[in-house]
């Protein structure tokens, strides 16, 4: 007997042993399947008001079930499974359980915001994303993003210094997110970009102009030296320190 | 040819009816037959009232002494019309009280009957305490407090169950009642005023809360007072071994079934052909459309005309109406009815 609307089920809600005699009789293999309940016995009517609370988060409850985000948006199209009007429907009845089956792809958002755009309750689904992300990350349901590391060090330099320095920030970004700087500059795509960012045509040809269309000279040096000697913005003094006070405050009375 | 104009009905269409017809000077029969007047939302005890926020009992209240007030209106309280002869222009009415009223045009504000939830035994109306309908909600708003019947403890949980008795070949009513979707979305706020710790949720199939009902009470009800809305058509609802009602159902937009406890259930309960139309029908000789409402006549340029010359009919009697429109087809009805009696006057003289 085949299960029907077997997309409605996770793998683990399938029971099914190899082996097993029940009161003597060889039920063995597929005719001792058992299926686990799927019903929704609670909701957590006010779960939408931690959602709320991160940036992006503050309309979800407008929301009627138009479907007008998922239609339009960019990651639908590419995967079926990207469908923030359900995360919205979960998140105001405080289904959470079924929310984080989808944890792993949330963060695919590319905030093209087309969605923001055709929202007719002004919702704003690319921000709930957003708060989404965040939440789980709070909550340790997933690791800090790509963008959540990015953020972080950005913020980390200006605060210490008043100014960030790009290829710091770059450097960091990449080693925090375990990517070879090296590697990408002369296999991957970043050496690719250097050269088409390069104005002199000339140079990307042969072999030694290639060599310098992907080592441009004056730039590197400029950001070697800012890597040394770590630049800060003049009389910057402790407005750092406080500037991180508040925000650590302000994040506390938002998430407790 | 005799002018006077006899209206059935003191509800909201028949009281609008009555002041219309005799405000331009005509004598006016209003035949109730109720003790009280006022119709469904005195009748019935409505909190309330859409869209203008008014209390029932002011609002309609104002219209019912507008009339009592009238010289040209003559009112029969607990009284019936049971036999009508003659033509357009020359009725006799026999009422139950024995009175013979001769009139030139008949005006039916007969109204509607609330479906009665005992037709959906599986909803638990009648078999759980805790099971209600919004007009036993509407009378606890205008009392002030909302409480479990059972224990009379103050519900938690609230679930609002959209299309009980409308929408369902099961139980033969195909129509959409019209007005439960708006005043259910304006109880669940006036719930949540009295009682703010109360989640209310809403179990739909749609949301249609009509014109200006849309921002007003819908996305209010959502954005301002939190209501939940659920898109699902419950199957049953049973009791939890603590007491506490369980609405089963399967949640369309999670493709799950939901077992979903809650404390008080309030059925959303449409509209009905009032439970009189077949009596009324053959009374006054007039026809009944394929619902058990009464039917219309030519609409285009006979408007609210019946299916009998000198018969008019509007409001909740044709079909599920909301209050404000039911008014306004009560002084249509006056028109129509003073009108066509001035123009078969010119014609014979």
């Amino acid at each position: 007997m085949p299960i029907h609307e077997k997309t409605l089920l996770a793998p683990e809600q399938v029971l099914t042993s190899d082996k097993l005699v029940v009161d003597g009789v060889d039920v063995s293999g597929h005719w001792n399947t058992m299926i686990l309940p799927r019903t929704v016995t609670d909701y957590d009517p006010d779960f939408y008001q931690t959602i709320q609370k991160y940036g992006g988060g503050e309309n979800v409850h407008r929301c009627w079930q138009c479907g007008s985000c998922t239609n339009s948006c960019t990651m639908y199209a590419i995967n079926t499974d990207f469908n923030p009007r359900y995360w919205i429907y979960l998140v105001n009845l405080g289904m959470v359980s079924e929310l984080l089956k989808d944890k792993d792809i949330i963060w695919q958002c590319v905030s093209c915001n087309k969605c923001t755009n055709i929202c007719p309750k002004d919702v704003r689904p690319e921000g709930v994303m957003k708060a989404l992300q965040h939440w789980m990350e709070d909550q340790g349901h997933v690791p800090k993003a790509k963008s959540t590391l990015f953020d972080e060090e950005f913020a980390r330099q200006c605060l210490e210094r008043g100014r960030i320095e790009d290829s710091e920030v770059m450097t960091k970004f990449f080693k925090k997110t375990g990517q070879n700087l090296m590697e990408l500059a002369t296999k991957g795509w970043l050496g690719i970009f250097v050269a088409r960012m390069n104005k002199w045509n000339e140079l990307k040809e042969g072999r030694i102009g290639r060599f310098l269309a992907r080592m441009p000279i004056l730039h590197p040096l400029h950001m070697a030296l800012a890597i040394v000697f770590k630049p800060r913005t003049k009389s910057w003094g402790r407005t750092g320190e406080v500037l991180k006070q508040y925000v650590e405050e302000q994040k506390r009375v938002a998430h407790g | 040819m005799n002018d006077t104009i006899l209206v059935v009905g003191a509800g909201p269409t028949g009281l609008s009816a009555a002041a219309g017809a005799a405000s331009i000077g005509r004598n006016v029969v209003l035949v109730e037959k109720e003790n009280v007047l006022g119709g469904a939302p005195i009748l019935s005890g409505y909190a309330k009232l859409v869209p203008s926020g008014e209390w029932a009992k002011d609002a309609i209240g104002r219209m019912v002494r507008r009339v009592e007030s009238d010289s040209r209106v003559t009112i029969h309280r607990a009284t019936k019309v049971t036999r009508v002869e003659g033509d357009h222009g020359d009725f006799t009415c026999t009422l139950s009280n024995n009175q013979t009223v001769k009139a030139g045009a008949i005006i039916l504000g007969t109204g509607f009957t609330h479906f009665d939830s005992i037709n959906k035994p599986e909803w638990g109306f009648g078999t759980f305490e805790d099971v209600v309908t919004t007009t036993q909600v509407e009378q606890m708003v205008a009392a002030g407090k909302i409480a479990c019947p059972s224990d009379g403890r103050v519900p938690q949980r609230v679930a609002i169950l959209l299309c009980v008795g409308s929408r369902d070949r099961q139980i033969g009513r195909e129509w959409c009642s019209k007005i439960c979707c708006t005043v259910s979305t304006n109880l669940a706020m006036e719930i949540k005023e009295i009682s703010p710790r109360t989640d209310v949720f809403i179990y739909y199939m749609d949301i249609r809360t009509f014109g200006l009902y849309e921002d007003k009470y819908y996305w209010k009800s959502q954005e301002e007072f939190k209501t939940k809305f659920v898109k699902a058509r419950i199957a049953e609802v049973t009791k939890a071994p603590d007491g506490r009602l369980l609405v089963k159902g399967e949640d369309t937009l999670v493709k799950r079934p939901i077992v979903i406890p809650m404390d008080l259930v309030v059925h959303a309960i449409g509209m009905d052909p009032n439970a009189d139309n077949p009596e009324i029908a053959k009374v006054f000789g007039v026809g009944l459309e394929k619902h058990g409402f009464l039917d219309r006549g030519e609409q285009y340029t006979s408007t609210f005309s019946s299916t009998r010359r000198g018969i008019y009919v509007g409001g909740a009697a044709l079909a599920p109406e909301d209050i404000d429109t039911s008014i306004s087809h009560g002084l249509a009805m006056a028109m129509r009815a003073v009108g066509e009696l001035a123009g078969a006057v010119e014609k014979a003289a």
